[in-house]
């Protein structure tokens, strides 16, 4: 019998090749009632949605030197949702012109089996925390203003501690290859939350030490 | 005391210098001190110049005394003055003073003289009563004086009041630019940009996707001439809306018999009269409100348009300029166009088509802007909203397409298939098709008298889906002849009945079809009741069907049959009645009253004459009667004889 014809080409297109805009600030805690009240004016008029997120970074070392990064993520606040898993490239070196960090993005929606997967195919998790706030978007555009805790006891998501006293303000776009119009209007928006909050580019691999 | 820290003590020296004064800064101003010459002059204050020079090697040495010449001893006017013809530069000070030394003197026995009365008596000088002007005039000059005063302040002060007041009038009165940009603002999304205000009137943070961007400006109306009397309808504020937004705009959703010609298509250009505004409301709001409207009736026909062309159906729909046509029945035509008027053209003369009043169909035109914001409302929904927050906006059930492992009908399922222009081509049919299945009872129940038939509408409907029960009743015999109830149920496409003993038809869009069946219903209707009436007189039913095989084949439907014979068994009756051959009533009667029979020689008791033979036919249109059920009634009465 002969194999049905299969397409041996990659899958490219559609939704497979995103790229992920992101641009990012943080407000200490006393500002964040000002910065919730503009965002709320400025976005799309909807009820404030609150959530609660427990993300799980797992790595796998290959002999090369960077090691693979994928980050698995669920809510607790929504227990029947679906995992979330998330691969991040490298952000793209364009032209310095550009106001957003650009980098690849992949976002698989898994079932609640997928930490037990991820063990067995040999990624191990680097760190866990959990992250509450707030979610605003604005048509295509994401707000995502969130506290960070730290995980005390691993899997124990009931025992955190903060991180810090602000919050991480984080504006997301997905959009698939080529676009740049998207970091214009990412720019635009991030000024007019100007004085409460600086939204600014910043390269993760410059952080590291 | 070793333990004792040392305690700072601070000296200071005394201030040998007078401070005058301290300035707010902290410097202090000293009072300079004494020049070399001011200092002598101090000290030859001091100097008695009773003594004279030459006494100087004699008399003691000057004695610095009081100045206090009033409690000078008398004794001082007995020294001599001894003049120095030499000018020594304290002559002319010597001088002086000893002139005051004399007028002192002088004054001083004066006052004693007087103080003793022994040689000088003082008396008072007596004054002319009539000298000069009388006290009271003069007192009531001067009051007059200052109260005219007083009260010209007073005046000052009311004027400036006045004038104060009747600005904050004017001003109310002309209500600001500023309180009407406030209450601008209390309705509408307004931004500075630069020194310009700008507004937003789409529906983008509603969840539109129109690409329209609905930017409005803000103008101060600043050409008014204060002095001439102000317009009743002046605003300070104006508002300048994008130029295709402008005038008013409404969609109009119609049915007509299919036009013969395609030839005049997208000319519809009826416009009805601009609705008044409500007294109250200022002008800025009418025009955005006109220019939002506008502006979502472009987004519904372009929506519409859009699925107009790129949806496959089986009878293309045809797009022409404002308008769209599609077919949802044959030889029915859905027109749906876009009227929008600038408002200062003067309204075309000589439409092709009087506009009727029952050409709009307004429920489907409020129906599509019901639709169009449900759709912006299910893009804000929350149900888009990710959680984790992480993921990506979408349907949360497509989220879980991926875990769940749906197959691909879940997925479709779940995908929204219909667009907008196949929701309100539904309805339209579904309406059409409604007030059709009204007309064709509506006209049987004014052209068929006999049995009766009425319908029942429900008042819930759906909006694909409406119901009716039909009930075929004969007048005056309702409690008896109740069986045939039909419960219609109007889709889209098709009708279905429900029988009352539980069959179910399907009945198609066609109108001939619904009147056949009711024709049909309406014939066994009449059998149905001879059935019950029999019942009721004591008559047996011999025989009942509703769909016989004998005689003429009926086109519609079939005839149905039913014999019954009365109670002491001599007479029957059989009754044939089919939608298009009528009614045909037979009585059998018994075999003593058929004069004509021949005696036959092997039957020869007389038992046997009790039993039916032949029939006869009723000459049914000349019974009495009202309708077939009376008729029937008084027919079995006549064949029931009284004991």
């Amino acid at each position: 019998m002969e194999a049905p014809p299969v397409s041996v080409m990659p899958v490219t297109g559609g939704s497979i090749n995103m790229m992920e805009y992101l641009l990012q600030g943080s407000v200490l805690d006393q500002a964040l009632e000002s910065l919730l009240h503009r965002l709320r004016g400025l976005c799309d008029n909807m009820e404030p949605e609150t959530f609660t997120d427990h993300e799980l970074v797992y790595l796998l070392k290959g002999q090369q030197g960077n090691p693979f990064i994928l980050r698995a993520r669920h809510s607790l606040s929504h227990l029947a949702a679906p995992w979330h898993l998330r691969y991040l490239g490298q952000p793209e070196v364009g032209d310095k012109s550009r106001h957003a960090l650009v980098r690849n993005c992949l976002d698989v929606s898994a079932s609640h089996s997928l930490p037990d997967v991820l063990n067995e195919m040999g990624f191990r998790m680097d760190h866990e925390f959990v992250a509450n706030g707030h979610v605003f978007r604005r048509g295509a555009l994401k707000v995502v203003v969130s506290k960070l805790s730290r995980v005390l006891v691993p899997g124990n998501t009931e025992n955190t501690e903060r991180l810090s006293l602000s919050y991480l303000v984080e504006l997301s776009v997905l959009a698939p290859a080529g676009q740049d119009t998207v970091s214009e209007d990412m720019r635009s928006f991030a000024e007019q939350l100007k004085p409460l909050v600086h939204l600014e580019k910043i390269d993760p691999s410059k952080q590291r030490h | 005391m070793s333990g004792v820290p040392a305690v700072q003590v601070s000296i200071e020296s005394s201030c040998e210098k007078q401070v005058q004064e301290v300035a707010l800064d902290g410097t202090e101003t000293y009072v300079p001190p004494l020049s070399m010459s001011q200092n002598l002059a101090k000290l030859a204050e001091r100097i008695d110049f009773g003594q004279g020079s030459d006494s100087e090697g004699d008399e003691a040495p000057a004695e610095p005394r009081d100045r206090d010449w009033l409690k000078q001893e008398p004794e001082e006017e007995e020294g001599t003055v001894k003049f120095q013809p030499s000018l020594w530069p304290w002559d002319s000070v010597r001088n002086n003073l000893r002139s005051a030394l004399t007028e002192m003197c002088v004054l001083y026995d004066v006052l004693s003289v007087v103080k003793v009365k022994r040689y000088m008596a003082l008396d008072p000088v007596s004054q002319d009563p009539s000298a000069g002007k009388s006290p009271q005039v003069f007192q009531l000059m001067s009051k007059k004086k200052s109260l005219a005063t007083a009260a010209q302040l007073l005046l000052k002060g009311a004027e400036k009041l006045n004038k104060s007041v009747a600005e904050n009038l004017e001003n109310r009165r002309q209500r600001d630019f500023n309180s009407e940009l406030l209450r601008l603002r209390s309705q509408w999304k307004l931004r500075k940009v630069g020194d310009k205000i700008l507004g937003d009137l789409s529906y983008r943070s509603a969840g539109s996707l129109f690409p329209h961007q609905g930017t409005f400006e803000v103008i101060k109306n600043t050409d008014i001439d204060l002095d001439k009397k102000i317009p009743e309808d002046y605003c300070p504020l104006d508002v300048q809306i994008p130029s295709d937004l402008e005038g008013s705009a409404y969609l109009k959703v119609s049915i007509q018999k299919q036009a013969p010609d395609i030839g005049d298509l997208g000319t519809v250009n009826l416009f009805r009269r601009q609705p008044k505004t409500k007294a109250g409301t200022q002008p800025w709001h009418v025009k955005l409100e006109a220019a939002q409207n506008v502006l979502l009736c472009k987004e519904i026909f372009a929506q519409l348009s859009r699925e107009a062309v790129q949806i496959k159906s089986q009878i293309p729909h045809i797009v022409v300029k404002n308008q769209i046509i599609s077919q949802p029945f044959p030889g029915l035509q859905l027109s749906i166009s876009l009227c929008h008027s600038t408002g200062d053209k003067k309204p075309v003369k000589g439409s092709p088509e009087r506009p009727r009043p029952d050409d709009h169909l307004y429920v489907l035109e409020h129906n599509l802007h019901q639709l169009m914001r449900e759709f912006h409302k299910q893009r804000l929904s929350s149900v888009v909203m990710p959680h984790p927050a992480s993921a990506p906006f979408g349907h949360k059930r497509m989220r879980l397409a991926g875990p769940q492992a749906y197959d691909k009908a879940e997925i479709s399922s779940l995908q929204q298939t219909q667009g907008l222009l196949e929701k309100i081509i539904k309805q339209a049919k579904h309406i059409f098709l409604r007030s059709r299945t009204a007309r064709t009872i509506d006209s049987l129940a004014s052209h068929i008298e006999d049995p009766q038939i009425q319908a029942h509408w429900s008042n819930i409907n759906d909006v694909y889906e409406s119901s009716v029960k039909v009930l075929i009743t004969s007048q005056g015999y309702e409690q008896i002849c109740k069986s045939i109830q039909l419960q219609l149920n109007i889709g889209v496409e098709q009708i279905r009945v429900v029988h009352r003993d539980g069959r179910v038809v399907t009945l198609s869009h066609q109108e001939q079809e619904l009147q056949d069946f009711l024709l049909s219903q309406m014939s066994q209707h009449q059998v149905h009741a001879v059935q019950q009436l029999a019942k009721v007189m004591g008559w047996h039913v011999l025989s009942f069907s509703n769909h016989v095989g004998l005689g003429p084949v009926e086109s519609i439907g079939n005839a149905s049959a039913i014999t019954v014979a009365s109670a002491n068994g001599e007479y029957a009756i059989s009754v044939r009645n089919g939608p298009e051959s009528g009614c045909k009533v037979l009585v059998q009667f018994p075999r003593s009253q058929n004069k004509d029979q021949p005696k036959s020689e092997v039957v020869q008791d007389t038992k046997w004459t009790h039993l039916r033979g032949a029939y006869k036919e009723v000459h049914w249109s000349k019974m009495e009667g009202r309708n077939f059920v009376y008729k029937m009634e008084l027919l079995m009465a006549a064949l029931t004889p009284c004991p």
